[in-house]
């Protein structure tokens, strides 16, 4: 089913008209199936597939073990990146040295694609730093997607370690354009923990029926169009 | 030259633009990376090479300034909470890469990234390939080197990152032949993506004459002993241990002062042993000391030693050369490459006492043969290891991958 028609001029949609034809966005997840952790690789599943059946050149950039390479899946092209580096002491420098694979991938997205990434959508912290950097290169807007926050996950616990990934956390909500959260009571805690300013903090609720329109909203607010800070 | 300017519709029109990265630049110095990257950079600059160093910041050191015709950006460097030396790095090279992709952006691109080794690795790999920019590194030391093997996972996460840096790099510079052959070895390198190009030293450094050195000399020993000079951070693999166990057989023959400048986690070991051995009055920690102090220390001591066991390239040696002291050092890595035996200093066996305390004898108690070794090193440090010439065969290394570059799809 396609939800929305980009060309088309009824729900107001004309905000995600994008110069040169179609929406192009990245979404960077470090869990994706056939890699499954946790409940966020079924989300960015859905995700893709409904981006990409609704007109949006969706690429997905993920790790695998072992599954290196670019993949066609029904629509999405998905990159999968493997870490060179294969030793680490702790997720923590795992992700560090994994995010320049995520970032060589992504740039390859960007100088096939004629120099025009619309949107960079990074689901939790782990890909953080490479979208930063993106964006300070490229001039790509970022939407920080939370699925959950290092303050629930380890609920009380304040090593160096753990407030090693909160500074990641608040890096991606200080750099992010949007920070996407799942609930309202989400949307309290980040304004909380990180006082992120509440104009960039929207709600959207995959159990909802219209969580991909709205998403497909926060998506062409940043689109590249006309006067925009883009481009 | 002008092949990949036309060929890739260069933004540089006139000028070749570098981009630096190191974790250390004076006002921080914590090893040898600093004054390197300091005399290459105001060296290539002089050539007409525009060049970038991106760095750590340091209390005091503005964010950006331009030294000497070099311009240098400092980012904040402990923004983020760190559990270990290892993950401060690569944190840091997180916040170091987001504001270098700034910086390239704002100067509207750069020709080459150069990366000191792989304390910068993780922030010039990822800005390679962001920019589709060439990468040079340079290899100051590598982590098997430095703990003689590879112990633990954190050893082998460094050691891994090390390998993933000379992996992208376009070439890998190393400071020595003995550092070339190593790393060629260590990370199973072709050999045409190696260039030897030597460290340097600067002798007008030592030619300033603004202090009395007998005045000087007595903040550290009395006037009728002999000083005996060792220089670098006090762990393992320098062998400041080699020499403090070398102290009563030299102090059988000669009345002498240890002056030993330098931090490290074996100070407490080895002063303690230093104690127990009876010679606390005969041995001066001072420390880590600013620039200028150990140049006037360099300049007044008797003899200087190097004992390390294992040593990429032994700038100290160097400099103890180009201040015109005499260096006993060991036959081993950089050093062997830098002094010939009898001639411009002498070589000991590595990790040997009893070596060493011969070697430092010899030059303390034969007045002729010191001066000899002190004028034959100081002619070779001027031929052989002045930072204009370093400069210029760096700067050909730069051109070398440019032209590679222009002729490949990307990289």
């Amino acid at each position: 089913m396609v939800l929305f028609n980009w060309k088309g001029n009824n729900q107001g949609l004309r905000a995600f008209h994008v110069v040169g034809g179609k929406m192009r966005v990245i979404l960077f997840s470090w869990e994706y199936p056939p890699r499954v952790v946790g409940k966020l690789a079924s989300y960015v599943k859905e995700l893709a597939l409904q981006l990409a059946k609704n007109g949006v050149e969706t690429f997905l950039v993920t790790y695998h073990d072992y599954l290196a390479g670019e993949f066609e899946e029904e629509g999405v092209k998905a990159f999968r990146v493997t870490n060179p580096v294969k030793t680490h002491i702790s997720v923590l420098t795992w992700v560090l040295t994994l995010n320049q694979e995520v970032e060589r991938v992504a740039a390859n997205i960007y100088y096939r694609s004629g120099g025009r990434v619309d949107v960079v959508d990074v689901q939790d912290w782990h890909f953080i730093p490479a979208a930063v950097t993106l964006k300070k290169a490229f001039n790509v807007p970022i939407i920080y997607s939370v699925e959950s926050l290092e303050d629930h996950r380890s609920h009380g616990a304040n090593t160096p370690f753990n407030m090693a990934i909160k500074s990641i956390e608040w890096l991606g909500m200080y750099e992010a354009e949007r920070v996407v959260v799942k609930s309202e009571w989400m949307a309290g805690e980040v304004l909380r923990i990180y006082q992120v300013p509440e104009t960039k903090v929207r709600v959207v609720k995959p159990e909802k029926e219209s969580w991909l329109k709205t998403l497909l909203g926060i998506y062409g607010e940043l689109c590249r169009k006309e006067g925009s800070t883009y481009g | 030259m002008a092949n990949y300017a036309e060929k890739k519709g260069l933004l540089m029109a006139d000028q070749l633009k570098v981009m630096m990265f190191t974790w250390e630049f004076p006002p921080r110095i914590i090893g040898g990376i600093s004054p390197h990257v300091y005399y290459l950079s105001r060296n290539l600059a002089v050539k007409g090479v525009k060049v970038y160093v991106v760095t750590c910041d340091f209390p005091g050191a503005p964010d950006h300034e331009v030294v000497d015709g070099v311009e240098v950006y400092r980012i904040d460097s402990y923004k983020n909470p760190s559990p270990d030396f290892a993950s401060w790095v690569y944190l840091m090279n997180m916040n170091m890469q987001k504001e270098a992709a700034a910086i390239v952006k704002r100067l509207g691109g750069v020709d080459v990234f150069h990366a000191h080794d792989w304390l910068v690795a993780t922030a010039t790999i990822g800005l390679k390939h962001v920019f589709r920019r060439p990468l040079v590194a340079t290899i100051h030391s590598t982590e098997i080197g430095r703990r003689s093997g590879l112990h633990s996972d954190y050893e082998r996460m460094i050691h891994e990152t090390e390998a993933w840096l000379t992996y992208e790099a376009w070439k890998v510079i190393c400071c020595s032949n003995y550092m070339l052959s190593h790393v060629k070895w260590t990370f199973g390198l072709p050999e045409d993506k190696l260039v030897m190009i030597p460290n340097g030293v600067d002798v007008k450094e030592y030619e300033k004459n603004d202090i009395d050195l007998n005045q000087f000399r007595k903040r550290f020993a009395l006037p009728e002993e002999k000083v005996v000079l060792f220089v670098g951070r006090l762990v393992y693999e320098k062998g400041v241990h080699i020499l403090v166990n070398a102290i009563p057989k030299i102090l059988e023959k000669v009345n002498a002062k240890f002056v030993i400048v330098g931090n490290g986690y074996m100070k407490g070991t080895l002063s303690e042993h230093i104690k127990r051995m009876g010679f606390a009055h005969k041995v001066l920690f001072t420390g880590f000391v600013d620039n200028e102090t150990l140049r006037n220390i360099q300049k007044c001591a008797d003899v200087c030693v190097v004992p390390s066991l294992f040593e990429p390239f032994g700038i100290v040696a160097l400099e103890a050369m180009a201040a015109k002291t005499p260096v006993i050092v060991s036959d081993t890595g950089g050093l062997s490459e830098i002094v010939e035996h009898d001639f411009t200093g002498v070589k000991v066996y590595p990790g040997d006492p009893d070596s060493l305390a011969w070697g430092v004898l010899r030059v303390l108690l034969d007045d002729a043969y010191a001066n000899r070794l002190r004028e034959n090193a100081y002619r070779v440090v001027l031929e052989r290891f002045n930072w204009e010439k370093i400069s210029q065969q760096t700067r050909n290394v730069y051109e070398l991958v440019l032209n590679e570059y222009s002729q490949a799809f990307w990289a």
